[in-house]
């Protein structure tokens, strides 16, 4: 294993850490204060407190478990059909090829904003529609990056020849398209982890999304976002944390040799 | 990584340590412009839907206007008379008044913008009126009962004046309006531009300019306060207001309005009905804990439903709200409630829970909710919050799904109050106040109000009225309002209108 | 030539399907939206303190909400053919008025921000994937992954609280004037940047593993003359895939960036629209950001194609 994936393995695995151990100091996440808002790290509150003088470390971990989940859902749930789409679509062309396009197309040409906006609207202060409504927008964007990339290797000389010598779809995946489209699909994978944790906080931000007082990292952020003079470490942790894991899944996801 | 995560002091020292850095001109305004930022965005050129920023950046006129006390002053109507049986009113209007486009102001197109705002959505179709008619060139209004708060009620932004050439049929095409500025150019829904209008009346006001900018993030208007990009920042968010004292530039000013946050609570509800389980939830709220670390100004924490500063109602020999989680305990336990094992009360199997709605177009609505929301957790009560748009409480209210709802309700919405409770106390409710509760001795006393002009009776009956509500709880009464304004030290002449008006920048001038 | 021909008439008849398509789904959904239609579009024509019942009966006859929902879609169809979008339920001002000034602010930002991000991302790409595994690459990772990491709004201040409040170089907020657009574009065009140089750097480190640009280092050329040759068009494929993505995610993506700055665009006003109810806003502004979907689409496929030489060969 490379030094590269060695490091992403060890960040995940902190972020996941936190996770678990956070707990472990035992505050409620819901517990507040109002006597201690915003206090910076120390004494009984190892990373602080929010706003209404809630535990941040018990938050950040009760919101690891929520966020790190949900946003990974909502990447596979984007990736994986969008980048199998993509390939079929560059392998066999022709109709079928017309028809992805087509309806990748259709489901761009509603602005993803909107569908994310609408699916809320349909069961307010839920998290699931949420994710569900960006994987819906997200899976585009895979399909393109892996049909473009694919479309532009089966059109290399040693692609058509491997067809004309008679080598079947499965070993132009594995051989030539996969290789190719991997690193890309790995890249934007890690960033859709990300994207659907800041999304969650831009939602929030317009005043649409979360349900009070779930603790989530990208609610989070914006609840504490009026206090970024007096308490900027409390607003950045969260971000932090989101940083540590898209660098994480994007050192572990990348590819070896580049 | 960015900038974002460099603590304020050390960009404060980069930038301290760059002299050579040009300094651009981005404060440095043209010098006849006055600058206001604030967060309402402009939606809408009909005065029932954005009125008030033309009313407040004086591009419209109302008939009358009100003085701080919300008494009301000449406005476009320069004198009035009320007949002896107070049905009867005249108004006559400013002679030499003319709309911007160089026309008069009849009392024929007072007498058509005053009709068609009584039939559009707006304050004016609440009340008794008989008829609008023009009489000798002044305007002649007829009440079916005596109505003494009429006055009043024709200040409010939504029966503003426009010029006859304003409307296409009944719609709204321009903002022609007879103040002392006019509309330059409107990008709505976020900024206005206006000049000095070569028709107004009055003395011309210093700044030949002013613009009008929406900013619906308490942190960019803090940060146009901070860079002088503004000689006015409106509705500061109540975070930002110790920051902005600080700077030297600033001169900010906090004054209490006549508006109070709200729970309004189905009474008809088995959780609501009896008086002692609404005097327990309000029993279990930490409301000075909330006005000092939420909304920053300990003074907010409301004692009763109307603030001090609402000298005419408030009542000080009131027994003020408080907190009292042990005698909230109690309360509910005399009503059968029992704590389950998880801590939440129930009685007869059912828990003690219900939904309060609020609405983030006031941001610091659902912070508070989630505070409240913990508060009553601590006696068993739980409490869901659901951030949904503001229409949902009315809404809710009429089909009776409504449970509980934190809201902001305005008193100066006709600078007299009991236009606001006549509307919110009525018998069947209020959508804004009473739900399924109702008080005939209230009714009673707010008929009387309206037809009483005697004031040491009027003071009485406003008396008797406040301790009805104090005692029976109809809705819960949380904090109180503070507007915080930021003026530019360099601006002077300007007052800060609590009931919000006007921004009173004809009569504000540089100092020198 | 003429297989590119039959793609641009593909695109037209996508043009008026999506119009069909986005007309009548944004009618469904968001009638099917749960809640009183008519209390919403009171709560956002007269605001929080005079919404009430008799506000929302008011609108409820004035719209005739009551009306059958074909009736009121056809209506709208009709209107359209007479390329009528017809009236905002919010402020009563005519949809295509208020779309020409917010779609127009928008794609002035969103241009801005992509020109930005183009100066910004690409070019560090290019220099990470042809040196990949160094520690330039290392820290643009990192600082990619930053960017992305935080949420605009935190960006958007903290450019604000320098550039603007500090250094006095910009205006805070507002519109008017060419100084006001910088801003906003900056907090866009960093995190569009982040991701292009990522996009840009794996393409780039791809070609520059690939047997054929090995072989034009083997006749001599430099590193530099053999990326300018043989690497720059192949390399550009997936980049200029991914900015044709790029500019439309974009103009939703700038809702957070308009609240900030009080920039009067379409994303604002397409949320304000959704939470509304104001049903024309939300048909009229998703159907012209489809129909530009569509265009930015064509000359996306335009792009790739002309920057292809094999394709091009191999279908001749």
């Amino acid at each position: 294993m490379s030094r590269k994936r060695l490091l992403g393995g060890a960040l995940l695995a902190a972020v996941i850490a936190f996770a678990l151990l956070g707990p472990l100091h035992g505050a409620d996440p819901l517990r507040q204060n109002l006597s201690d808002t915003l206090l910076p790290p120390g004494g009984a509150y190892p990373l602080g407190t929010d706003h209404l003088g809630r535990d941040l470390l018990a938050r950040l971990a009760a919101g690891a478990r929520l966020s790190f989940g949900f946003a990974l859902l909502a990447a596979l749930a984007a990736a994986v059909p969008g980048i199998l789409l993509g390939l079929v679509a560059a392998l066999r062309g022709g109709v079928l090829e017309r028809l992805l396009l087509g309806l990748a197309d259709a489901v761009q040409a509603l602005p993803g904003l909107l569908l994310v906006v609408l699916f809320t609207a349909f069961a307010p202060g839920e998290f699931l529609p949420l994710y569900l409504g960006l994987a819906l927008s997200l899976w585009v964007e895979f399909f393109r990056i892996a049909r473009n990339g694919a479309a532009a290797v089966m059109a290399r000389p040693q692609v058509q020849a491997a067809r004309l010598l008679g080598f079947g779809a499965g070993h132009i995946l594995r051989r030539h398209l996969w290789p190719e489209v991997a690193p890309l699909a790995a890249t934007l994978f890690a960033f859709a982890a990300g994207t659907a944790v800041t999304t969650i906080a831009a939602l929030a931000f317009i005043g649409v999304g979360a349900r009070p007082p779930v603790p989530e990292w990208g609610s989070m952020m914006t609840e504490l976002l009026p206090y970024y003079a007096e308490a900027p470490l409390a607003l950045l942790l969260p971000a932090i944390l989101i940083f540590t894991t898209v660098l994480g899944l994007h050192l572990l996801a990348g590819r070896e040799r580049a | 990584m960015t900038a974002a995560i460099l603590p304020r002091r050390a960009l404060l020292a980069s930038a301290a340590g760059l002299p050579f850095l040009p300094r651009a001109a981005a404060a440095q305004p043209a010098s006849d412009t006055f600058r206001v930022v604030t967060s309402q965005e402009i939606n809408g050129l009909d005065p029932s839907r954005s009125g008030y920023v033309f009313a407040r950046m004086q591009v419209v006129e109302t008939l009358t206007g009100a003085d701080d006390g919300g008494l009301p002053v000449p406005q476009l109507a320069r004198a009035w008379t009320l007949s002896e049986d107070r049905l009867t009113w005249r108004f006559e209007l400013r002679p030499d008044a003319r709309f911007h486009d160089g026309t008069s102001v009849t009392a024929e197109a007072v007498a058509f913008c005053l009709d068609r705002a009584r039939r559009q959505t707006g304050v004016l179709g609440n009340i008794p009126i008989e008829s609008i008619a023009v009489e000798a060139g002044g305007i002649v209004i007829r009440t079916r009962r005596p109505f003494v708060s009429l006055t009043a009620f024709l200040a409010h932004y939504s029966t503003a004046i426009l010029a006859p050439a304003s409307f296409e049929g009944e719609a709204v095409r321009a903002v022609i309006g007879s103040g002392p500025y006019k509309v330059a150019r409107l990008l709505a829904p976020q900024r206005l531009e206006t000049e000095r209008s070569d028709h107004w009346d009055g003395p011309p006001p210093a700044f030949a300019r002013a613009s009008y900018l929406a900013a619906g993030r308490g942190e960019t208007r803090a940060a146009m306060a901070e860079g002088g990009q503004a000689e006015m920042v409106a509705q500061l968010a109540p975070e930002t207001v110790e920051r902005l004292r600080r700077n030297p530039r600033l001169d900010i000013r906090v004054q209490p309005i006549p508006r109070t946050r709200l729970i309004k609570l189905n009474c008809a509800s088995p959780l609501f009905n009896d008086v002692r389980a609404r005097r327990a939830v309000s029993l279990a709220l930490d409301r000075a804990g909330m006005a000092a670390a939420l909304l920053r100004s300990p003074a907010s924490a409301a004692t009763q439903m109307f603030p001090a500063s609402m000298a005419e109602w408030h009542v000080p020999s009131l027994p003020p709200l408080r907190r009292d989680v042990a005698e909230a305990r109690r309360l509910l336990g005399a009503l059968g409630w029992q704590p389950g094992p998880d801590g939440l009360l129930v009685r007869d199997g059912a828990p003690f829970r219900f939904t309060l709605r609020t609405f983030s177009d006031r941001p610091e609505l659902p912070g508070l909710a989630t505070a409240m929301q913990a508060q009553l957790r601590e006696v068993g009560i739980d409490m869901k919050v659901a951030v949904v748009n503001s229409g949902e409480i009315p809404a809710g209210h009429r089909d009776g799904t409504l449970e509980a709802a934190l809201m902001a309700r305005n008193f100066s919405l006709v600078p007299d109050p009991l236009g606001t409770l006549l509307q919110d106390y009525r018998p069947q409710g209020g959508d804004w106040g009473a739900m399924n509760w109702s008080s005939p001795a209230l009714t009673a006393l707010l008929e009387e109000l309206g037809a009483t002009a005697d004031a040491a009776e009027r003071a009485a009956l406003r008396g008797r009225a406040s301790t009805i509500l104090q005692d029976e709880l109809p809705v819960i009464p949380v904090s109180w309002f503070d507007l915080a304004t930021a003026v530019s030290k360099r601006v002077g002449g300007l007052t800060v209108d609590p009931l919000e008006i006007s921004y009173r920048v004809a009569g504000a001038r540089w100092v020198s | 030539m003429g297989e590119l021909m039959r793609a641009l008439g593909g695109r037209a008849v996508q043009a008026l399907l999506v119009a069909l398509l986005v007309g009548a789904s944004c009618f469904l959904m968001v009638r099917l939206l749960p809640g009183d239609m008519a209390y919403r579009v009171a709560a956002s024509r007269y605001g929080y303190d005079l919404v009430d019942s008799a506000a929302a009966e008011a609108v409820r006859q004035e719209l005739g909400l009551d009306r059958p929902w074909l009736l009121q879609l056809g209506a709208w169809f009709a209107d359209l053919a007479r390329l009528d979008l017809g009236v905002s339920l919010a402020s009563g001002e005519a949809v295509l008025d208020l779309l020409s000034v917010q779609l127009g602010h928008t794609l002035l930002l969103s241009v801005v921000a992509l020109a930005f991000s183009l100066l910004l991302g690409p070019p560090l790409g290019v220099l990470t994937g042809l040196r990949p595994g160094g520690w330039l690459d290392g820290g643009a990772l990192a600082l990619a992954a930053a960017l992305r990491a935080v949420p605009a709004f935190v960006i958007g201040i903290a450019l604000m609280l320098v550039l603007a409040v500090e250094w006095d170089w910009l205006p805070v907020a507002g519109v008017g004037g060419w100084r006001e657009v910088i801003l906003p574009a900056l907090t866009l065009a960093l995190g569009l940047a982040a991701a292009s140089s990522r996009v840009t750097r794996d393409a780039v480190a791809a070609v520059v593993a690939s047997p054929y640009f090995a072989f034009a280092r083997m006749k001599g050329l430099s590193d530099a003359s053999a990326f300018r040759r043989h690497g720059l068009r192949n390399a550009s494929i997936p980049v200029i895939a991914y900015l044709g993505l790029q500019l439309v995610t974009l103009i939703e993506g700038v809702v957070v960036v308009e609240s900030l700055f009080a920039w009067p665009g379409i994303g604002h006003a397409l949320v304000h629209a959704v939470l509304g109810r104001d049903i024309p806003m939300v048909q009229g502004t998703a159907l012209l950001m489809g129909l530009l979907f569509v265009g930015l689409n064509a000359a996306t496929d335009l792009a790739c194609w002309a920057l292809d030489p094999r394709r091009q060969g191999a279908r001749a």
